[in-house]
């Protein structure tokens, strides 16, 4: 049996049913967060945008970050570890 | 990072504030706030084509022009050996501001379109798209601005002379020029499956670009080969066309379309369903340009060759078993890697084939790598492609590796070209997993490809048993 994992038109042009996340954003893939697509009605169209190039950017940006990251960063920090250390900085006596 | 003042919650205006726009918290002030966005100039620009692509195109390339971050210079193929301002992203964004103004038109600029692979490393590497696209679903458009210049260029009747002559070749005989003065034709289109017999036709086709068809011929005949070996049924297309995209790069849009419909009404009438393709370039034109010109017409499914024979890796329907024993390089082609984020299955495929030395270099440090053999660059001007190539094999070379293998038929002449100055062969990824399933491939490697394994097979990867060069 041929078994293929191809492009087709209408899949492409399907995107998840999308889940708000905030006021102005919502979810359709995991890790796509996309803006309120009634925000961008005025000055600025959106543009057609199958849904491969979603993923392709979305997962673009995390290799992205992870080449800077081998490349630049000594140490990686979570935000929490820096607001812990703000936190800390902040209710010392010194402070 | 940016601190918001402290002490701005208790006067000032709502603009004192940090907000997010559209937010049911922010302070009602800012629903009174008269707006200032800048509107558009009102220059009347008399010409209809020039009017109507500027309108088109004027917020693509303010994107670009207001930003000028500029990321995208170094890893611009024609930036990086060139150095010259006119020809970078930047300046493609900046032209068409310009138009709008008044203060250029098409035919002042044409010529420097010429100067781009359309890689598509600019229109990724743009934090616009790298980091917003996704979210507004508005990304830097590079590739669609130079094709879209070049399309008015060719509407104004400001033509490149080697691109009107290979267009008009490529109209002649329903497929491009790649032999240069031995013409190609579609009797002798499938003369590359002579002996395998494919049938033609059937639900499921492989379409052959015409480099690959005519010139390379030991890239279908490995993957046909391949797919034999996997029980993977398949035919050739019925009256085969040159897809169109090269004629759509270049500006010659109603030849590109006419070639597509040809091509979808030839797959419909010998009921196919899927097409397999091994060309990345033909991949660009099934994904985007037929949708663009049909729409929800465009029915057929497109597959990739080189995800199926990951696939059919995984799947164990095929295992390759004989040492190929090279050292290798992987070139990421462009239009796989840059501009549809293909990249790990090449590496699963090369990964699984026994003796190969595999040196990688990651996917993002390919971003600023290019062949420099798409976007009608070496027709209209080789050195600059052949510059390109020569700094793509010396970041091979660096490495010390034989063979730099590629899964774009495009790309493997101009490589080939650099390789043999640098005495590194350029292997194509299917002739190398056809020759480790034991498979004698036969057909033509190219001037460059056949010269090097006639001299003792180049380390032994053609294909084995004398199929090299025949």
């Amino acid at each position: 049996m041929n078994r293929t994992n191809g492009y087709r038109y209408g899949e492409q042009h399907t995107p998840p049913a999308p889940q708000r996340v905030s006021d102005v954003a919502l979810t359709t893939f995991e890790h796509v967060y996309e803006v309120d697509p009634r925000l961008m009605e005025r000055w600025v169209l959106q543009q057609t945008f199958p849904n491969w190039d979603s993923l392709r950017i979305m997962n673009a940006r995390h290799d992205h970050l992870d080449w800077m990251h081998r490349h630049f960063a000594e140490k990686v920090l979570t935000g929490s570890e820096l607001l812990a250390e703000v936190d800390a900085a902040d209710s010392s006596p010194d402070s | 990072m940016t601190r918001a003042d402290p002490d701005a919650g208790s006067g000032g205006d709502a603009l004192t504030r940090p907000f997010t726009p559209g937010m049911a918290s922010n302070d009602p002030g800012l629903a009174e706030l008269t707006e200032t966005v800048a509107g558009r100039v009102d220059i009347e620009i008399v010409d209809r084509e020039t009017r109507e692509f500027v309108e088109e195109w004027r917020n693509a390339s303010y994107n670009c022009y207001s930003s000028g971050h500029k990321f995208c210079r170094e890893v611009c193929p024609v930036m990086q050996v060139t150095r010259n301002e006119s020809w970078t992203p930047t300046a493609f964004h900046a032209n068409v501001v310009a138009m709008e103004r008044g203060e250029l038109d098409v035919a002042d600029v044409a010529a420097d379109y010429v100067n781009c692979t359309q890689c598509g490393a600019c229109e990724l590497r743009c934090p616009n798209t790298l980091f917003t696209g996704d979210f507004y679903r508005f990304r830097t458009r590079t590739v669609d601005v130079v094709k879209a210049v070049r399309a008015l260029a060719v509407d104004k009747g400001v033509h490149q002379p080697q691109w009107q002559s290979w267009n008009a070749r490529t109209d002649e005989r329903t497929h491009e020029p790649v032999l240069g003065e031995v013409a190609v034709s579609q009797d002798t289109v499938r003369d590359w499956a002579e002996g395998l017999d494919i049938p033609v036709g059937g639900e499921t086709v492989l379409f052959v670009d015409c480099e690959a068809a005519f010139y390379r011929t030991s890239v279908p005949r490995a993957v046909a080969q391949i797919l034999q070996r996997a029980g993977f049924e398949f035919g050739l297309m019925g009256e085969q066309w040159c897809c169109g995209g090269p004629a759509a790069e270049m500006g010659y849009v109603e030849q590109a379309k006419r070639f597509a419909r040809h091509n979808l009404d030839n797959w419909r009438s010998t009921g196919t369903r899927r097409v397999l393709v091994l060309d990345p370039h033909d991949y660009i034109s099934f994904t985007e340009d037929y949708p663009k010109y049909f729409g929800d017409e465009f029915d057929i499914e497109i597959v990739l060759v080189v995800e199926l024979l990951a696939e059919l890796l995984r799947d164990g329907r095929i295992t390759p078993s004989v040492p190929v024993e090279r050292t290798v390089t992987y070139h990421d082609p462009c239009r796989l890697n840059k501009r549809k984020g293909i990249w790990e299955e090449p590496r699963e495929i090369l990964r699984a084939i026994p003796g190969l030395s595999f040196t990688d270099v990651d996917r993002v440090t390919q971003w600023s790598y290019c062949s420099g053999g798409g976007g009608g660059l070496p027709v209209e001007k080789p050195d600059l492609t052949a510059a390109i190539s020569a700094r793509r094999v010396d970041a091979a070379a660096t490495l010390g590796v034989d063979t730099l293998v590629s899964a774009c038929p495009w790309s493997e002449r101009p490589l080939s070209a650099a390789g043999d100055a640098r005495d590194i062969d350029v292997v194509d990824i299917h002739e190398l997993l056809a020759e480790s399933l034991g498979i004698t491939v036969g057909g033509s490697r190219g001037e460059v490809g056949d010269r090097r394994s006639a001299g003792g097979c180049g380390g032994g990867s053609c294909g084995g048993g004398g199929g090299c060069g025949s």
